[in-house]
């Protein structure tokens, strides 16, 4: 083994007398590697869903190449911190998230610039390797697709309370393609222009507090923008929406092992506008005030060190969906999961490699 | 009016307190020995917690965001909960590099430092062993650069600081011939720990590592590891910490004749243990028990 130290050193012993005085790799950022891999039996057809970006996941039968996520992370300057998420595909690389936080605004103000997940909602903010399942909730993958991911900035403040109290806003440019968009469309003869940009603001609210060895965090959040959604098949919407979200999580701690989780989440959506139909010949239109909500409840079972289990609950207007997991995680770095329901087996493998920082809660 | 002025600043200083928060309840006695009654105290960690497994409650984030200072043990131990505490505190103050930010393990020598690292090799600190204050000769040495940044964060309270420190360190001299003689009564005593927690304690005393329950640092005990485990001669005692699993360390205890101690680590773990003071004791109580 020492011997072998040795060998892998000695090409580095050899660069060190030829390396140039101004190689800098004590300043490389945190780099990091996630890679999502799945195996899918299904026997229904899968819901239809938007395929752009990194895509649908899980979405073939047998082998799936989910994503695999590059993460940057460092300090620029004793007043700002950078983080980008890259994701790749069999197809490309994307950005989808890259953005600068400040580090020492004074009274407990933080910035956020750039492109990045919105802190709406409980979920929002999470990357896909945090998911407790394999999929994202029903009422997101219908109010918002892959999530609310934007350009624009977020203000918020952790209020110097004894308990936990976080109030933020954002000004997003609102390009959503669920519920908001802001680039105008043509349907027939009938042109909508642009929203204006950016056509997006969101506010939230978020506290937690203890009681012994159980935590409480919760939230509610408000989304208002411009909605401008033009469907392949001739049909579109131009209006305002509203998104109303309420989120509470409750996490028991057994030990420093086992713990049980609950996570509930409710979106509502309330939009009113014109929408557009085009049979080919004319486009017709009409005006709607649409009001549709839906929800998710889960628990999550950590029973032993390296093992959790756990059931989901979606309900979106008349649609329901169950969902029930089992986990092995070797360490943090890798997880084994399995999970059953919508009449399909979904076997995920996830791995990380790097330096990749620690999860919120 | 200039009376009441005096007053008014009297009264508020004197009020004023100096808030600390720290990772680990061990850091926070260290800072209640010096600090006394100027300070006030949030303890992130439990006693009875794994220190490398501790949930980042948002609930500490309120504590941060209002702290002058926060007090870490380093070496990468608290690389899985603080950083994205402190990123959500918004507090400039408390930020590594800035002065409210005191990291420990800079003032001790670090022992096991990998020449290479891979995480191959299972949760290996790239630094070192963070399991530091484990050894009675390292708590002097912290207790004084917890002093001098107590002093420099709140220069009011230095004579105060000083004399706390002067207190705490010849009483812990004393305790040190105590130990020192008692420990020395283990030395050459052959034992397996559940994972590197103690290593400082028995290097100091010489009481001899024959091997870990863990195959790798953080992997959990596997069969072919225990197997080898069973070779192992004149072992006498297994060490396994509060939140540890017992069941393999009885198992093995069982077949190779040795007795399982279950040894605090931190201040808390255990009812008995109030303080650093009666951390040694009671360590020093169980082994030779054991």
């Amino acid at each position: 083994m020492r011997k072998l130290g040795f060998l892998v050193l000695l090409p580095w012993v050899v660069l060190a007398e030829t390396r140039s005085p101004f190689l800098q790799p004590a300043f490389a950022p945190n780099i990091s590697f996630i890679l999502d891999v799945s195996f899918v039996l299904r026997n229904a057809e899968p819901l239809q869903g938007h395929d752009h970006g990194h895509g649908e996941f899980n979405k073939e039968r047998g082998f799936n190449l989910n994503y695999g996520e590059l993460f940057l992370n460092a300090p620029v300057d004793p007043y700002f911190e950078l983080s980008a998420t890259i994701p790749f595909s069999e197809k490309g690389a994307e950005i989808e998230e890259a953005y600068v936080l400040t580090r020492g605004l004074p009274h407990g103000f933080q910035i956020k610039v750039g492109k990045f997940r919105s802190s709406f909602g409980r979920l929002n903010s999470q990357h896909p390797h945090l998911w407790d399942f394999a999929q994202q909730p029903l009422p997101y993958r219908a109010f918002l697709g892959e999530g609310l991911i934007e350009k624009g900035v977020q203000i918020n403040w952790v209020a110097p309370t004894p308990f936990y109290l976080n109030l933020g806003i954002e000004v997003l440019q609102g390009e959503n393609d669920r519920s908001f968009g802001v680039e105008g469309f043509r349907v027939g003869n009938v042109e909508v222009g642009d929203a204006p940009k950016p056509g997006l603001f969101v506010g939230f609210l978020k506290t937690s507090f203890d009681i012994g060895d159980l935590s409480l965090l919760s939230g509610i959040s408000y989304a208002e923008g411009h909605s401008r959604l033009k469907e392949p098949e001739g049909k579109a919407f131009s209006g305002r929406t509203k998104l109303y979200g309420a989120d509470l999580t409750a996490k028991y701690f057994f030990d420093s092992y086992r713990h049980i989780a609950f996570q509930g989440e409710y979106i509502h959506r309330d939009r009113r506008g014109t929408v557009y139909t085009y049979d080919g010949s004319t486009a017709t239109e009409s005006k709607v005030v649409e009001r549709q909500g839906g929800f998710y409840t889960q628990l999550v079972w950590g029973f032993a060190r390296r093992w959790r289990t756990g059931v989901q609950y979606n309900l979106l207007d008349k649609e329901e969906a169950y969902y029930g997991m089992l986990e092995f995680n070797p360490t943090e770095f890798s997880r084994i999961r399995v999970q059953i329901g919508k009449g399909e087996v979904v076997l995920q493998l996830t791995f990380a490699i790097g330096a990749h920082g620690a999860h919120p809660f | 009016m200039r009376f009441l002025v005096l007053l008014v600043l009297l009264v508020s200083v004197s009020l004023a307190d100096v808030r600390v928060v720290v990772t680990y309840p061990w850091i926070g006695d260290l800072v209640r020995k010096i600090g006394g009654d100027r300070v006030s105290i949030h303890v992130i960690a439990k006693g009875t917690e794994d220190p490398h497994f501790v949930v980042p409650k948002p609930s500490h984030i309120a504590k941060l965001r209002r702290a002058d200072l926060l007090i870490i043990q380093g070496a990468y131990l608290e690389v899985g909960f603080l950083p994205p505490l402190l990123r959500q505190a918004n507090n400039l103050k408390i930020q590594p590099g800035r002065e409210g930010f005191l990291d420990l393990s800079n003032y001790v020598q670090l022992i096991e430092k990998p020449e290479v690292v891979s995480r191959a090799m299972g949760d290996v600190h790239p630094e070192g062993n963070p399991h530091y204050h484990l050894d009675p000769y390292n708590i002097p040495l912290l207790a004084e650069a917890v002093k001098e940044k107590l002093c420099k964060i709140d220069p009011d309270g230095c004579p105060l600081y000083e004399k706390n420190f002067e207190e705490f360190a010849s009483r812990w001299r004393s305790k040190l011939i105590e130990w020192n003689r008692e420990f020395s009564t283990l030395k050459g005593v052959r034992v397996i720990a559940y994972h590197s927690l103690f290593n400082y304690l028995l290097k100091r005393y010489g009481i001899v590592l024959a091997g870990t329950l863990e195959p790798l640092p953080g992997i959990p005990p596997t069969r072919s590891h225990i197997e080898k485990l069973l070779r192992l001669e004149n072992v006498k005692i297994i060490l396994v910490g509060v939140y540890n699993e017992r069941r393999t360390a009885r198992f093995l205890a069982e077949r190779i004749g040795a007795k399982v101690v279950l040894l605090p680590h931190d201040v808390g773990s255990l009812p008995e243990v109030r303080d650093l003071f009666s951390l040694f004791d009671e360590i020093l109580r169980r082994l030779k028990d054991g």
